[in-house]
């Protein structure tokens, strides 16, 4: 991605002013490590958000609110009572990545080896936009990632912020992130948000992405767990109803067929660990 | 507030600079042009470490940033860790350990392990390889890095415990 | 078994600081881009997008008038000079299969055209106008297509050639040939009581130094070039250089500087050639550094092989026969083809017992990346099928894999027929091994890992299964007869010598190693050595980093050297005393006589020396070149966990044996140790090329998988000593070894956590999952 220009906007409304009238020819930068992955034939004008307020966690009632330029190793690093986002965190890339990647960035333009939208899906996140008028808009996760979120952002809107529910009692989250190396790009990332009532499963939301073109949610596993018991048996028969939902795709020179297997494991394991969390489970 | 388009101004290992640069230009090519040059290039893609230098106080890969992102910070490379009389004691570490090979990934490592201690006081091993995860070494199988810095880490944890009383940062 | 006599060593055989390190690990420039000087033009290359074709034209006439451009290079304007890329002595035992540019390219990733520009983008812009049309031809991926009758050919240049009478047959796609035989193989099969037909494949694999491949070129105040570059073998880029462009090897100084590893990688002449025709095209500076995508495509490569075994064993542990067919794919250029192929058996089947061997090995061009050397050079690929098959040979007659590998492995004093017979690209040395301690490291390694803990796997059970294997080891110390290495000392007057040595250190710490055999032949200190190496002008011949014959060659001629200015200390320091010389030695850098009542300093020796009477230079010079390339041993163990739900594994627990000689300097014994290991465990685990149409697709650090300080098995290196008598010091090699072991150890640790065996690596949790689940299907 080659750069012409750099601008500094002084506050929000500015950067959506200029990102509104550059068009294609502007972009917004954040921590900026995605646009290695990204080729445009005509050179590009930068528009620096990270200086704009946007880089907080903060828990606001019943959600976290997490900035949109806030870094990754920050998500990482924060603890409190009912949130569970470092589990994922510290599983993307590496150190200085993390230092410099901002969630907004990485759900703003999903990669298929995004982590981060898998995880919000699970946990029902909701997305702020700021468009331009004093209210921003909410756009939960089930919406947001219907489809590529890029397309939201073409007018000039600009992601402020994610809020993330506090887990309450009895709701257990776990995820799962299968890749050849520490560094490596998933080859399958899974999460499950479980509500578990008397040993019973409530509530289930279940997602998955990098194995499959688009992260999604799967909606045959969440009906193969409702009402069941949180138990290992019944995690795997759910598991094994995620080929209804996903279109599993070969990685790394390895088979479809290995990826739905691989997936299934996963699915039963981060289903464990969201039970674990729901029955108490600190780390 | 728009900066000029062909300058950037940043501190620089304690000294407050202006260079001359482009919108397109990485830092890692104004470091090295401009005589940082232990500062590497090894991979150009943000995934080697050999051009790791802090940003701010944290590690950062200098070939992933564009200069202009460096506006106004704090910009610190190896050039500020030690010197031939007076070394850092992670790179005097090093080298007794005999943890220096082929050296092109040993710049980078001690950025790393210098924005480790600065960010946190109590270091354990899980913390640390996260910390340390970006930087790769093809020569050492990392054993004797890894024995030098968990002497330097020690050192400090147990001289934190008999001093100050802080609050462990982000620990766990 | 640590010798009596190392015990008394001052300098060798203990860890002295590496010479360099100071100044590496503070950032100083110190390797080739740290040089480049302003105005410095760049290079860069336009590659081959197709694995296959003929180039019917090409255009550069638009890129020439861009801005910034100096100088654009393709067939139509060099040199068309046949030769070999691969930095090996002359003549070569290799095809001289090489342009640099040709009419025709060969795999996705061959030179097509470069251009030299005042910057680098402006470098890339001219690249991306440069017109090629190209006719397409079959291409050939893999040996079987090599191989069939009718497959494409892909050297038919009238050229190609080679420059010694070995087998070449390049409308065969054939790069070499060699073959040998000891006793009767089809006899010794039939007096077996077990028999074994087994056929293992070995993946491609990129060494990865940190530092790209890196070159700069100047046209020195003289005229003449100087090429300063990141590389294994000065001496021989010079002489290819030469060859390349047509000038005399008189007009040529290659400087090698500190650089950002090899591990064999760059024992090749891939960049020098072109940045020095752009020097003397232009006049100005040329600077070339290959990207990391570059580096993976174009950079050489581990040869994949092929290789079959057939073995047959007795009840009582007899090994009566063994067959090794080898075959490697050399990819487009032929370079280290019979080389490696040649060490596949020189280098593993001499490791155990056996009256009746057959050897045959053959290269073959594919349209895929070219295999260089890299640490281990065929024996890697070789011990992983050996080593299993040993295995499977101890499971057949119910005895411990440990106790068959102890009761049939190599003693000192005994030879084996291959040493005569197998050597690199000619014939070898016959060769009695002298210093062995396998015996010693297979009961330290067993002790370390637990091998006494060690189940059979059908008392496996669970999700996660444990499993413990291992595999013993050889390599060489020098390519005997062939290689050279030469050096010079010289004193200072303060007591400080100059240590001039042709010999490369890549990062091996080389120069610190050489400094002390210096030192403790000389009595005194390594400190007092300025070491300068690897200066074509400036140091003394030697053939360079690879063969692992720095420490076993290179050192001896030190060593001489030393001994050479020390007799020349001893008679100077004599006459200062006013004594015979037979009546004084040397001691703690001074000369004394026998109660130590007269004495004189070195310092004194030469102030003396220099300036003030009978006035000449001290200096110390001598060459060396091998009579026996004496094996280091080494035995691996190693524990692993097998997910035998996702066939992802764990390792556990390695240790890693090495019995070296002397280690000069133990740390950086164990520090190769450590190191090498860890680079066999991730092309056991999880390095891979992924090819589409010949095109390697995964080039970058982000999908070609190594470890960092976060993944990485541990590795416990445990430095057995040995006293071998013809090394400097009792020392042998120990720098590729250690590489050799992960991928057999683990397919034998994965045997024995879930009873799968698995004949091609990397061990990808798919390739496990799938065999556990034909163990568990049975």
């Amino acid at each position: 991605m080659k750069l012409c220009e750099f601008i500094r906007p002084a506050s929000l409304s500015e950067a959506r002013a200029v990102l509104s009238e550059l068009g294609p020819k502007g972009m917004a930068l954040a921590g900026g490590t995605a646009l290695h992955f990204m080729q445009t034939k005509t050179p590009v004008a930068a528009v620096d958000i990270t200086r704009l307020g946007l880089s907080y966690i903060r828990q606001e009632g019943d959600f976290f609110a997490i900035g949109a330029t806030t870094p990754l190793s920050d998500i990482q690093r924060h603890r409190g009572h009912g949130w569970a986002m470092h589990e994922i965190a510290r599983n993307i890339s590496t150190h200085q990545i993390r230092n410099v990647s901002t969630i907004g960035g990485n759900i703003c333009r999903v990669f298929p080896w995004a982590d981060l939208p898998v995880v919000l899906l699970a946990m029902n996140a909701r997305m702020v936009i700021y468009t331009g008028s004093e209210k921003e808009e909410e756009v939960a996760a089930d919406d947001y990632f219907a489809a590529q979120p890029a397309k939201r952002f073409h007018g000039g809107n600009i992601l402020t912020a994610v809020k993330v529910p506090v887990l309450k009692a009895r709701q257990g989250f776990g995820s799962v992130k299968a890749s050849r190396n520490a560094a490596a790009f998933s080859l399958v990332t899974v999460a499950a948000l479980l509500e578990l009532k008397d040993g019973k499963i409530k509530t289930a939301r279940v997602s998955a992405g990098s194995a499959i073109p688009f992260p999604h949610r799967l909606p045959s596993v969440e009906t193969a767990l409702i009402g069941r018991e949180a138990v290992s048996a019944v995690f795997k028969e759910a598991a094994a109803k995620s080929g209804a939902d996903a279109n599993w795709c070969a990685r790394e020179g390895m088979s479809e067929d290995y990826t739905r297997q691989l997936a299934e494991v996963s699915l039963a394991d981060a289903l464990e660990k969201a039970a674990a969390y729901a029955n108490g489970r600190t780390e | 507030m728009k900066a000029d388009k062909n300058t950037v101004s940043f501190t620089l290992n304690g000294e407050l600079k202006t260079f001359a640069t482009e919108p397109d230009e990485k830092l890692l090519t104004l470091l090295r042009r401009e005589g940082y040059r232990g500062t590497k290039y090894g991979c150009g893609q943000g995934t080697c470490g050999a051009c790791t230098m802090i940003l701010d106080g944290r590690a950062v890969y200098a070939c992933l940033l564009y200069a202009k992102q460096a506006e106004g910070r704090s910009v610190r490379t190896i050039e500020s860790a030690g010197t031939f009389e007076e070394p850092v004691e992670f790179q005097k570490e090093l080298i007794a350990a005999g943890a220096v090979q082929c050296g092109y990934c040993i710049p980078g490592m001690v950025m790393s392990a210098t924005a480790l201690m600065e960010t946190e006081t109590v270091f354990e091993d899980e913390i640390v390889r996260e910390y340390m995860d970006g930087n790769l070494c093809r020569c050492t199988g990392y054993e004797k890095i890894w024995i030098a810095l968990r002497k330097v880490l020690d050192r400090r944890e147990a001289a934190d415990k008999t001093g100050r009383n802080s609050p462990a940062k982000g620990a766990k | 078994m640590k010798d009596e006599r190392a015990g008394k060593f001052k300098q060798v055989n203990h860890s002295v600081t590496k010479i360099d390190a100071l100044q590496l690990a503070l950032g100083k420039d110190s390797y080739v881009a740290d040089f480049v000087p302003r105005g410095a033009l760049i290079i860069k290359m336009l590659w081959s997008p197709h694995p296959h074709a003929n180039i019917r034209s090409i255009d550069v006439s638009i890129a020439e008038k861009m801005p910034g451009i100096k100088a654009v290079l393709w067939h139509g304007n060099v040199p068309r000079v046949a030769h070999c890329t691969a930095g090996q002595g002359f003549p070569e035992p290799s095809p001289y299969d090489t342009f640099m540019f040709d009419r025709k390219v060969r795999f996705v990733g061959d030179r097509v055209a470069a251009v030299a520009a005042e910057t680098e983008e402006q470098a890339l812009a001219a690249v991306a106008a440069i017109k090629v049309e190209y006719e397409l031809l079959t291409p050939v991926f893999s040996l079987d297509e090599a191989m069939a009758k009718d497959a494409p050919v892909i050297h038919d240049e009238p050229e190609a050639h080679v420059p010694i009478p070995i087998p070449y047959e390049p409308k065969k796609n054939l790069v070499a040939h060699v073959a040998c035989e000891a006793g009767d193989f089809e006899k010794g099969m039939k007096e077996a009581d077990f028999r074994f037909d087994e056929t293992f494949e070995t993946p491609y694999a990129q060494h990865c130094p940190i530092e790209p491949y890196t070159t700069l070129a100047q046209i020195a105040p003289s005229g003449r070039i100087h090429i300063t570059t990141s590389t294994q073998v000065p001496f021989h880029c010079r002489r290819i250089v030469a060859l390349t462009l047509g000038i005399p090897v008189q007009k040529i100084r290659v400087i090698k500087p500190r650089i950002g590893g090899g591990f064999g990688c760059k024992q090749e002449i891939l960049l020098e050639d072109v940045t020095a025709m752009f020097a003397l095209r232009t006049g100005k500076p040329c600077f070339w550094q290959f990207n990391r995508e570059e580096t993976f495509r174009t950079g050489r490569t581990r040869h994949p092989f092929r290789v079959r075994i057939r073995a047959g064993v007795k009840k009582d542990g007899t090994i009566s026969a063994i067959a090794m067919d080898a075959i490697n794919n050399t990819g487009a250029y032929g370079g280290h083809g019979l080389t490696v192929v040649s060490c596949a058996g020189s280098k593993v089947l001499p490791l155990y017992h056996c009256e009746n061997i057959h050897f045959d090995g053959k290269s073959y061009y594919t349209n895929l990346p070219v295999g260089g050397a890299y640490r281990g050079f065929g024996a890697t690929q070789a011990f992983f099928a050996m080593e299993s098959v040993m295995d499977e040979m101890a499971e057949a007659i119910g005895m411990d894999p440990m106790a068959f590998r102890q009761l049939n492995h190599i003693r000192s004093g005994e030879g084996s027929p291959i040493f005569a017979a197998l050597g690199e690209g000619r014939e070898g040395t016959p060769m009695t091994v002298g210093s062995n301690a396998l015996a010693e490291c297979i009961v330290k390694g067993a002790g370390a890992i637990g091998w006494q803990n060690r189940a059979d796997w059908r008392t496996k059970t669970g999700r996660y299964r444990r499993g413990i294997g291992m595999a013993c080891l050889m390599q060489g110390s020098s390519i005997p007869d062939i290689d050279m290495g030469s050096a010079s000392i010289k004193i200072n007057e303060d007591g400080s010598f100059n240590l001039n040595i042709g010999a490369t250190d890549l990062g091996t710490g080389s120069d610190t190693v050489l400094a002390q055999i210096a030192a403790e032949e000389l009595e005194t200190t390594t400190d007092k050595m300025i070491v300068y190496s690897s200066d074509t002008d400036m140091t003394p011949f030697d053939v360079g980093a690879y063969a692992s014959s720095t420490t076993y060659l290179s050192g001896e001629a030190v060593r001489k050297a030393a001994a050479d200015a020390k007799r020349q200390i001893l008679f100077t320091g004599a006459e200062m005393l006013g004594l015979k010389v037979e009546e004084v030695h040397c001691e703690d850098a001074h000369v004394l006589n026998e109660d130590g009542s007269k004495k004189v300093s070195y310092g004194d020796i030469a102030s003396y020396s220099l300036y003030q009477k009978n006035q000449y230079q001290i200096i110390g010079t001598a060459s060396h070149i091998t009579k026996k390339s004496p094996p280091p041993f080494a035995a691996h163990f190693a524990e692993i966990e097998v997910d035998t739900w996702t066939g992802f594994i764990r390792v556990l627990n390695y240790v890693s044996t090495i019995d070296c000689g002397t280690a000069i300097n133990p740390a950086l014994c164990e520090g190769q140790t450590e190191g090498g290991t860890l680079n066999g465990i991730s092309y056991a685990l999880t390095e891979q090329y992924l090819f589409k149409n010949g095109r390697m697709m995964n080039a970058s650090f982000a999908d070609y998988h190594i470890y960092s300080m976060r993944d990485r098995p541990r590795v416990q290196a445990i430095l057995v000593p040995s006293y071998e008598e013809t090394g400097p010091f009792g020392a042998k090699s120990v720098s590729e070894i250690c590489i050799n072991g992960p991928a057999p150890v683990f397919a034998n640790a994965i045997h024995n956590a879930t009873g799968a065996r698995i004949r091609e690596f990397p061990f990808t949790p798919d390739k496990v999952l799938a065999a556990i689940q034909t163990v568990q299907k049975k």
